[in-house]
């Protein structure tokens, strides 16, 4: 669809909408995406896709109502639809969708420069399985895709925003025999994804695990990749600094601003203006401006994160923290880019039981934190080189509690999705042998 | 058409309708509106695909255009892929005691509100109430002339209470998703089921991890029979090496008493009238008296691996199928609940799921259970919570001493490769030996 077009049906459904409604707000998804899929080592599947849809919000006095359709044609019965979807809603306290601002319209996660083509995956398939054959394992399947995306956003005060985004993703599994290695890469420029690693790696982590030995239950200093902590930080932690599970009771940071919740050399922020991460954005999925939170400074935690409809009900201020899955449903509160942060070390120098990645953390217990999980890719690591690999244990614990005993970050972080982390060693945890 | 082989299309129409009750409060209620089709296209080398949103129904150039366009993206692929032989047909859909769709929206929120109302407990402070019904219709169509339409209906609610005291959080949870219609009526129950387990949590123990004999309830030993058994046997995983049952048809991984199934075919929530390749669907054994019988193909698996029934391939509106698991569970045996108890002694009984993941190549598995109880002598003492399992799926079959004679299934969705299906998994009750429990109590 070209872009003038849309401007016409969007002004004509914001005004329809503002028939019967107070406020209108409207959400258009237009993408595409090719992708290829590894047998093995060959490619078996070619796909592309193309990717519309829209969805709409309407105010009315209080009562929030929201449909969508990926039919653009369908917008007068989509638009019928979240106003009557309003009529359910219990009114509340709502001061206004936002006003427009003279936000930069440069976008800061698109690379102009991709070509969402065929011989572009190719290439980065070539390369993955090149860095793969640097290490004794088979390939069992994998993944390369390039995407791009234009997101507009309007509402009946006057927000007209557009933004575009672009993203490469790589992903490789391999196996000798019973040990398994996965690893994956991603951005929104092409420049900054390394196939060649990403192959290497997964390669490697199936062959140095293979041969693991026993290890007895006990307590260990363990050190998670940020594969692993990101597993248990995106499924418990996170979660527990929205402010819609604080203020319904979700949360078990409710009762903790102003205190410690992790080890003082901690620090946890969302930055939506980083340049080239992946989740950067100069609105929200509301249009609200964004800007930097900081969760928690020296390891207190300092503010809960908001979008306009949990900040309006518990008389707070939007942290810029809407988000959205894609354009059907209403925005719900996550974050862009974030990223765990504090002073950095080497943290592998003394003997530590290093974790690559956990297999169940989203078992976890999401309230009160706890969880048990199997450890995958595990070795004993010192002098920041792999020695055993160990074969099969869990590990068990508390996601809140093990941030008060984390002992050291890594100099380096990656990014994890929308999150940006650094290894994390921590002290004294609990393995259960097998 | 020059060098296609084989084209199908398969489009998905539909709307979902969802209401979100917190605390009383009615977060948002409405429906919304999808139309996604994928069309795939093979030729000498591979599968070359186009995921459509919005699609129109084409024939003639328009449609031809489609199928090129599909088959230039398979240049690049590398595989020559051949398709089985398969049984053709559809099963009907079963008629739904109540059609959610002519019950008001109004209703339903007002029979939601009142299994949440049921969920209130001195000590709940949250209520969550999801109402879920999704229509789809699905025509399929492919060059081998078969063509299948049909309607399907999913619907169902949770209900999530969390009890808290002194800074101690817990959850209890109950869900009910059905292909057999509106399911709203007279669940309050559940709703009080779920605030009187989270309360019971706050004064429940930590088990202590380490080996010990499990009695699992119907819902867990399902999830242990989707994640130690089911995944490692899709044909998919097989055929790239990731499955280390890959080879090891006829090998004994299990007791006499263990047969487990995978069968789309009936009428559970992971029921699909006719597989995404329109291929008939059918019951597989995939364990059949502890011995490694079958696996779960789609046409392309079946060829390639054999040993097995396609009828598996399975996926979202808009999404190329996948080989997955619907309806999986252990079959009963015959042992009665208190015959297991008393077999077990002394160990831990383990209730309810909150989900589980396998590493299929690895062998490994891990799952989760929403709260269990100490057993000694035979009898259930002490309530524990956060309990999970992880085990070894070639060693770990073997520990399953005891079948119950009564098989119960519960309704799910899994996750593969981006997707999510509805599913359904179940078995008896069953005793398992050996089991390696994650706890965080100690001594």
């Amino acid at each position: 669809m070209r872009w003038w077009v849309a401007v016409a049906w969007i002004e004509h459904l914001l005004k329809e909408g503002q028939k019967s409604v107070d406020e209108v707000e409207v959400f258009i998804v237009n993408g595409t995406s090719v992708s290829a899929d590894l047998k093995k080592k060959k490619i078996n599947l070619a796909t592309r896709s193309v990717d519309c849809g829209l969805g709409i919000r309407t105010i009315h006095k209080g009562r929030i109502g929201s449909s969508s359709t990926n039919n653009p044609d369908q917008w007068e019965e989509c638009l019928n639809a979240a106003i009557a979807s309003g009529k359910l809603a219990t009114p509340q306290e709502w001061r206004g969708l936002p006003e427009p601002e003279p936000l930069p319209t440069a976008p800061i996660s698109f690379d102009a420069s991709l070509s969402i083509e065929p011989p572009v995956v190719l290439d980065l398939i070539e390369k993955m399985l090149e860095g793969a054959n640097k290490h004794q394992a088979d390939v069992t399947a994998g993944s390369a895709s390039l995407s791009s995306a234009t997101i507009t956003l309007a509402n009946s005060h006057g927000v007209l925003y557009t933004n575009h985004y672009s993203g490469v993703s790589l992903s490789l599994e391999a196996i000798r025999g019973q040990s398994t290695g996965y690893e994956f890469d991603h951005s929104c420029f092409l420049d900054n994804v390394d196939p060649v690693a990403t192959g290497q790696k997964a390669t490697f982590f199936a062959a140095e695990s293979e041969n693991g030995k026993d290890i007895a239950t006990g307590e260990y200093d363990i050190l998670l990749s940020p594969i692993a902590y990101g597993e248990l930080l995106g499924n418990v932690f996170i979660p527990a600094l929205s402010g819609r599970n604080v203020h319904a009771g979700r949360s078990r940071l409710a009762q903790s601003l102003g205190k410690s919740v992790a080890d003082p050399a901690i620090m946890m922020y969302d930055d939506p203006l980083l340049k080239k991460a992946n989740g950067s954005v100069h609105w929200d999925a509301e249009g609200t401006p964004a800007r930097r939170i900081d969760f928690i400074r020296d390891g207190i935690l300092e503010t809960f994160a908001y979008d306009l409809k949990t900040a309006y009900r518990f008389g707070k201020t939007s942290t810029s923290s809407a988000i959205r899955g894609g354009f059907g449903g209403l925005p719900s509160i996550g974050h862009h880019n974030f990223i765990v942060d504090g002073k950095r070390n080497t943290v592998s120098d003394e003997r530590v039981l290093y974790i690559h990645n956990v297999v169940g953390a989203h078992t976890a217990n999401p309230m009160s934190g706890d969880f048990s999980v199997e450890i995958s890719n595990a070795f004993w690591m010192q002098g920041g080189e792999y020695e055993t690999p160990i074969r099969s244990a869990m590990l068990t614990g508390n996601v809140f509690d093990m941030h008060h005993e984390i002992i050291g970050l890594s100099k380096e972080s990656r990014a994890i999705g929308s999150m940006i982390l650094p290894s994390v060693k921590i002290n004294k945890q609990r393995i259960i042998g097998k | 058409m020059p060098g296609i082989q084989y084209y199908d299309l398969r489009h998905v129409t539909g709307q979902v309708t969802h209401i979100d009750i917190d605390n009383g409060v009615v977060e948002s209620a409405g429906t919304s509106f999808f139309n996604k089709a994928v069309i795939r296209v093979l030729n000498k080398t591979g599968w070359g695909v186009i995921q459509i949103d919005n699609f129109s129904p084409c024939s003639g150039k328009k449609f031809e255009a489609l199928l090129e366009s599909a088959g230039r993206l398979a240049r690049i692929t590398r595989e020559k892929v051949v398709l089985g032989q398969v049984p053709r047909g559809i099963l009907p859909v079963p008629p739904m005691k109540e059609d959610p769709r002519e019950v008001s929206i109004e209703e339903k929120s007002s029979l939601l509100s009142e299994i949440e109302m049921a969920a209130r407990h001195p000590l709940v402070v949250n209520r969550r109430a999801n109402f879920i019904e999704k229509i789809e219709q699905v025509r399929f169509t492919d060059s081998s002339a078969n063509e299948y339409s049909y309607e399907m209906c999913r619907s169902g609610f949770n209900i999530l209470a969390v009890a808290s005291r002194n800074g101690n959080i817990q959850m209890g949870y109950e869900r009910e998703h059905s292909i057999h219609g509106f399911n709203l009526r007279h669940r309050q129950p559940m709703g009080k089921k779920a605030a009187d387990v989270a309360a019971s949590l706050l004064d429940a123990g930590t088990a202590k991890g380490g080996k010990m004999r499990a009695v699992l309830d119907p819902e867990l030993a399902g999830v242990f029979a989707h994640e130690a058994v089911g995944h490692a046997s899709e044909g998919d995983l097989i055929h790239e090496g990731n499955s280390v049952l890959k080879g090891k048809t006829g090998q004994k991984i299990g007791n006499d008493n263990l047969t487990i199934v995978d069968d789309p075919g009936i009428l559970e929530f992971g029921f699909d009238p006719v597989d995404a390749e329109g291929v008939a669907v059918r019951r597989t054994e995939i364990i059949r008296k502890g011995i490694i019988n079958a696996f779960l193909h789609n046409r392309e698996t079946l060829s390639s691996v054999g040993n097995g029934d396609a009828g598996h391939a399975r996926a979202m509106p808009g999404e190329p199928p996948l080989v997955r698991m619907s309806n999986t569970f252990i079959e009963a045996g015959d042992s009665t609940q208190k015959e297991i108890f008393e077999e077990c002694r002394d160990g831990i009984f383990l209730k309810g799921s909150r989900g589980g993941q396998v590493d299929p190549g690895r062998g490994i598995f891990q799952f989760n259970a929403e709260y269990g109880y100490l057993i000694k002598n035979g009898e259930c003492t002490t309530m524990v919570r956060d309990v999970s399992l992880s085990g070894e799926i070639l060693r770990t079959l073997h520990g399953i001493s005891l079948c119950g004679n009564v098989r119960t299934m519960s309704p799910g969705y899994c996750g593969k490769g981006g997707q999510n299906v509805p599913v359904s998994d179940g078995a008896p009750y069953i005793l398992l030996c050996d089991a390696v429990v994650g706890g965080s109590g100690v001594d």
